[in-house]
């Protein structure tokens, strides 16, 4: 017979490894965040859409794109968005922060990333933000440390 | 604005995400670890109506649905019935890192485990041309002060030489 007293706690570690390799497109793209402090999409050649982060070929109709690097921002308009109030091991940065998605200036898609500043309370569809740029860059997505209201 | 040239250095990120976990065993599967941390010892339960073993134990009988409550030692000496040879390793997901293959898993009918019951444990044999069905094993448990409570407090099941 087992009893209650021989229940214990254990204590765990879920690792899960994780290789990214970001391709010639992507590379391209994060260099210019580390080196340019600039935000690169790409252009489709017949139908003008912008692509942020940019792709090496068309979603529909696999046309390259890769022939018309086109700037953006570094303001854009959030589209959508979350609030993070909770604090878990897993978050990458203290709470409070947003996760938006954000449509820069240009673009005609919406990327994903950080907002902080001023109270996360009045964010909302249609908020003006900028992108500020970490004093350390690392071609990485963070390299763009958070977008800030405007 | 003049075409832009592909980037020559390619960006690669390695980075190993670790989610801290915390859960209990319960009655049933603590005895169970403990027994493996404490006294070096497999402990089986036996199912009141059926009679077969379960290893590791639980609750109740995946057959009969019954309360199992009967504890037995098993093993730790046993009887390989299938195994795995793995190529391929997954990562482990305490360390994330994956291990040296190949190796072999095994279902080691326990010595004294009812109803065909086996158990599931990793084989340490490097040689897989000498595994085959029917040979004798042994649990080889970690030494004293570096057992945990853990289903890793058996390091593993080893050929005992000599035996059919």
């Amino acid at each position: 017979m087992a009893a209650e007293s021989d229940a214990f706690v254990v204590e765990g570690t879920f690792a899960l490894p994780y290789n990214y390799f970001a391709g010639r497109v992507g590379s391209t793209w994060l260099v210019a965040l580390r080196d340019e402090q600039k935000i690169y999409g790409v252009r489709h050649p017949q139908t003008g859409k912008v692509f942020v982060p940019p792709r090496q070929v068309d979603e529909k109709d696999f046309t390259d794109l890769t022939g018309d690097w086109v700037e953006v921002g570094p303001e854009g308009r959030v589209t959508g968005f979350t609030v993070i109030r909770y604090r878990e091991p897993y978050q990458p940065l203290p709470v409070p922060f947003g996760l938006a998605l954000i449509q820069l200036d240009g673009a005609d898609t919406s990327i994903v990333h950080v907002v902080r500043g001023e109270d996360l309370g009045q964010l909302s569809v249609g908020r003006r933000v900028r992108a500020v740029f970490a004093r350390e860059r690392k071609a990485t997505i963070l390299d763009i440390a958070h977008f800030a209201p405007v | 604005m003049p075409p832009k040239p592909l980037s020559e250095e390619l960006i690669h990120r390695e980075h190993m995400a670790r989610f801290p976990q915390r859960w209990s065993t319960g009655p049933v599967m603590g005895k169970f670890l403990k027994a493996l941390r404490d006294e070096k010892r497999i402990m089986a339960n036996v199912c009141p109506r059926c009679g077969r073993s379960q290893v590791p134990p639980r609750e109740v009988c995946a057959v009969c649905r019954v309360a199992a409550t009967q504890f037995e030692e098993v093993g730790p000496a046993g009887t390989l019935r299938n195994f795995d040879v793995v190529y391929y390793a997954s990562p482990d997901p305490v360390t994330g890192q994956s291990r040296e293959v190949p190796y072999a898993t095994a279902y080691v009918e326990l010595d004294g485990a009812k109803g065909g019951a086996t158990f599931w444990h990793e084989l340490h044999e490097t040689d897989m041309t000498k595994l085959r069905r029917g040979l004798r094993v042994r649990a080889v448990f970690e030494e004293d002060g570096k057992r945990t409570g853990a289903i890793t407090d058996i390091k593993y099941f080893e050929i005992i030489e000599g035996e059919a």
